[in-house]
């Protein structure tokens, strides 16, 4: 699935990476954007309005592969392990968020932008309280091994 | 030929097509079914319409237009809130004059202006600047490119039918992507799929709508009844018979839960322990499990062959006439009466007379159904080759062979009501222990009711089976008429003698007024059939305590002065109910029924004595649905054909 982007998804890439040196999303840091293909990005975690805090002083690292049929297909977008402890992110860094996928239950969409991404996943931290792991995250990590997250859809 | 037509028997046999949809709802519509239509359909009200793929594409297209003019909006906002509200027409109009904003909003049928209006805007998705005019938005404020939207509205179309409520590409936005939109960007094949996405959602979403279940059917049905969710046969063009409501072939008079029971029941009884428990025994000498496989008490041991009684399994030298002859045992009886058999023994007496009592339901009901399958084979042949060579035979346009087929298909429709009403009296007439006395006496009655009108229907139904199958054959042996078209040298070579020495022009003329007679026959034959088995429906249908009810009351109520008919028909009457009796079905039944059902039915079919009785009796009997007109009438009160005594239609 992670064949190079078309031409016009290249396009694409380079405008919001443009949009992104210009005005950087809060607590966010493009650490590897050389290769188009595949951008890392630093998340801070978040100060939390909730206690407790869960992640406050915690850094995490999000690795984003664009498709090749970017932005009609959503990003592939995972936590380079060790990944935040949270309910909806598995240890294996794959990230249980509707608009990561399309298809029935989806929610991409094509105007959405790494950008916006990057800011549901800050905010997704903030708000949780509940430090633990999916249900069957072991379970889940073995049969995953080396697949995409997009595969359990 | 005499009258006989073709348009005046086609009228006869495929009826109940005039009506169209309900004329309120504005779709002109005219089905043009062919003859595969339910048979007894005859004289009913029409109860559902067959749909092709084009008539449904009207149908829908009508659909919206009829909201376009009810609600002033325009074709793609009227096909979005169909969509919406399920092609609820009823329940849209009455949200949309409520609240129209509230109905926009949950739509998503806005309009906005552009937020600009600059000349230029930026696409949302490629980030490039466009002029307007080359752009387009869901009527919302959000424009994308003409690539962007092909490739978002492909997509969609790839991912689905849920492709039909897309909405604007902006997360925030509920904006509905118009039906407009999607002719504009799409490439014709997901064009046309999308197409074929509405026209299944326009059938999956409505509860009157149905596909065909068969296989490669592409055609819907539209059910005209007013009580959905219960069972109702359709016949569909392809031939095709299922029930609307459980998707099983069709089974009217039986409901669609008593099918699912009967089909599980069947799956699971061959392997059922009942069967082992009921069907062996050990040896009393050597326990060796000794199988039961016929009615007979008396058993040999294939090991030690000692013979013993199945039922007290006592040694068979202390049995005989005394205990009850080989089919019973009276020291059985006694031993139970008296409390001396054990539950084990007892059980397995239960378990095998419920067994017996199953395997009678289902091997009529499997004998139906076979017979049905292979009428339906036969049907096949003769519109393959058949119809040619007997056309040829008897001199006879294809075109007015259709009565065989009918008769066919009669015998197939028939095959499968009487298939199910087994399936239906093993669950009706099951044993109730524990019931009071006046219940089973009532049950006992129903059934006796019941298997009397069914003896009576099966008659019938043999009688046309046997006719369409084994003396058609004779006239499709015998040799070609002089005279007839096509009448080609092979033809004739091949033709074998038919056993009546039918040369020369008294043969042929013979011939002639043979097959006339069987014509007529078949004719009137499958008629008598279809109104016996519409009437063993009905009860059915209506339950058997309220037709029971009505078949007791006095004769006046329904029909005035037809008394003398049924003294007059008492004999055929009679003879039907012996036919019954010998064949296991049922026992004549009580004397004023077969007095009050006689003048019903029918007997001047293959009953030379009609002319006769005709004037004794003071009424004529018509030739189709065998009711006793009075003989000042021309045309018969029930089925309103004429009298036409020649037999001519
Ligand atoms: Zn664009
Ligand atoms: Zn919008
Ligand atoms: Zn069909
Ligand atoms: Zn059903
Ligand atoms: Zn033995
Ligand atoms: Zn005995
Ligand atoms: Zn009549």
């Amino acid at each position: 699935m992670s064949r190079t982007p078309t031409a016009v998804a290249q396009r694409r890439i380079q405008s919001e990476l443009r949009d992104w040196l210009q005005h950087p999303p809060d607590g966010c840091r493009l650490v590897q954007y050389d290769d188009l293909h595949t951008w890392i990005i630093e998340l801070q975690g978040p100060e939390s309005p909730c206690q407790p805090q869960l992640y406050t002083g915690e850094t995490f690292r999000l690795r984003i592969l664009f498709s090749e049929r970017y932005p009609l297909e959503p990003p592939e977008v995972t936590f380079v392990p060790p990944s935040p402890v949270h309910p909806h992110i598995y240890s294996n860094g794959h990230i249980c968020l509707d608009i990561l996928y399309d298809g029935h239950n989806g929610g991409w969409s094509p105007a959405l932008t790494i950008n916006k991404v990057a800011l549901s996943l800050r905010s997704m931290l903030a708000s949780n309280t509940d430090p633990r792991r999916p249900p069957g995250d072991a379970d889940y990590c073995a049969r995953m091994r080396g697949r995409s997250p997009k595969e359990t859809r | 030929m005499s009258d006989y037509g073709d348009s005046d028997y086609e009228e006869m046999s495929m009826g109940g097509d005039e009506g169209g949809y309900s004329d309120d709802e504005g779709f002109a519509y005219s089905d043009q079914e062919e003859g595969v239509a339910s048979p007894v359909a005859k004289s009913s009200k029409k109860t559902f319409i067959v749909l092709d793929s084009e008539e449904l594409r009207e149908r829908l297209k009508a659909a919206v237009v009829q909201v376009v003019d009810l609600l002033c909006i325009s074709d793609a906002e009227a096909t979005r809130a169909l969509r919406f509200y399920k092609w609820d027409l009823t329940k849209l109009q009455e949200d949309w004059f409520t609240d129209p904003d509230a109905v926009r909003q949950k739509v998503g049928l806005l309009d906005e202006q552009p937020s600009t209006r600059r000349k230029e805007e930026t696409c949302k998705i490629c980030f490039e600047s466009y002029p307007v005019a080359d752009m387009a938005s869901a009527r919302c404020k959000h424009y994308y490119c003409k690539d962007c939207w092909s490739g978002y509205v492909q997509t969609a179309i790839d991912s689905g039918p849920s492709c039909l409520d897309l909405r604007c590409p902006d997360p925030e936005c509920k904006a509905a992507v118009p039906r407009t939109v999607i002719m504009a960007v799409a490439d014709a094949a997901h064009k046309k799929r999308y197409e074929e996405f509405a026209v299944r959602s326009f059938v999956d979403d409505q509860r009157q709508l149905s596909w065909c279940p068969a296989p490669d059917c592409q055609h819907a049905v539209v059910s005209l009844s007013d009580r959905l969710g219960v069972a109702q046969d359709i016949f569909c063009r392809c031939g095709n018979a299922f029930c609307f409501n459980c998707k099983e072939e069709a089974h009217r008079p039986v409901d669609c839960e008593t099918v699912r029971k009967w089909m599980i029941k069947n799956s699971a009884e061959s392997e059922n322990l009942n069967w082992i428990l009921a069907n062996t025994k050990p040896c009393p000498k050597c326990t060796r499990p000794i199988e039961k496989n016929q009615g007979c008490m008396h058993m040999t041991c294939s090991q030690c062959r000692h013979e013993f009684c199945w039922l007290c399994q006592g040694p068979w030298a202390e049995h005989g006439e005394r205990t009850g002859g080989f089919y019973n045992c009276n020291r059985f009886k006694k031993a139970v009466e008296k409390g001396e058999v054990d539950e084990q023994e007892q059980k397995r007496q239960h378990a095998r007379q419920s067994l017996e009592r199953y395997m009678h339901y289902w091997q009529r009901w499997a004998e139906n159904d076979s017979s049905r399958k292979k009428a339906l084979q036969q049907v096949d042949k003769f519109r393959g080759e058949q119809q040619e060579v007997l056309s040829e035979r008897t001199a006879t346009p294809t075109s007015q062979l259709k009565f065989i087929v009918d008769a066919w298909m009669q015998v197939v429709h028939c095959r499968r009501i009487l298939k199910w009403t087994y399936a239906t009296a093993y669950y009706t007439f099951e044993e109730t222990s524990g019931a009071t006395k006046e219940y089973r006496e009532r049950m006992a009655q129903h059934q006796e009711f019941f298997e009397f009108n069914q003896g009576q229907a099966e008659h019938y139904l043999e009688k046309l089976h046997h006719k369409v199958e084994k003396d058609l054959s004779r006239f499709l042996k015998a040799k070609p008429q002089p005279g007839a078209e096509g009448d080609g040298a092979g033809g004739s070579g091949e033709a074998g003698p038919s056993g009546s020495g039918d040369a020369g022009p008294s043969g042929s003329r013979d011939q002639q007024a043979a097959w006339n007679t069987f014509r007529e026959q078949l004719i009137g034959l499958t008629d008598v059939t279809r109104i016996h088995f519409e009437k063993l429906v009905n009860e059915f249908e209506k339950g058997l305590d309220e037709a029971l009810k009505e078949y007791d009351a006095p004769m006046e109520d329904e029909d005035p002065g037809a008394s003398a008919a049924a003294e007059a028909a008492a004999a055929a009457e009679a003879a039907a109910a012996a036919a019954a009796a010998a064949k296991g079905k049922a026992a004549a039944a009580p004397s004023r029924r077969v007095t009050r059902s006689s003048k019903r039915r029918q007997s001047s079919q293959d009953d030379p004595e009609t002319t006769a009785l005709e004037e004794e009796t003071g009424f004529w009997q018509c030739r189709h649905c065998t009711y006793a007109n009075d003989l000042g009438d021309k045309v018969c009160s029930v089925c309103e054909q004429p009298r036409d005594a020649t037999g001519g239609r």
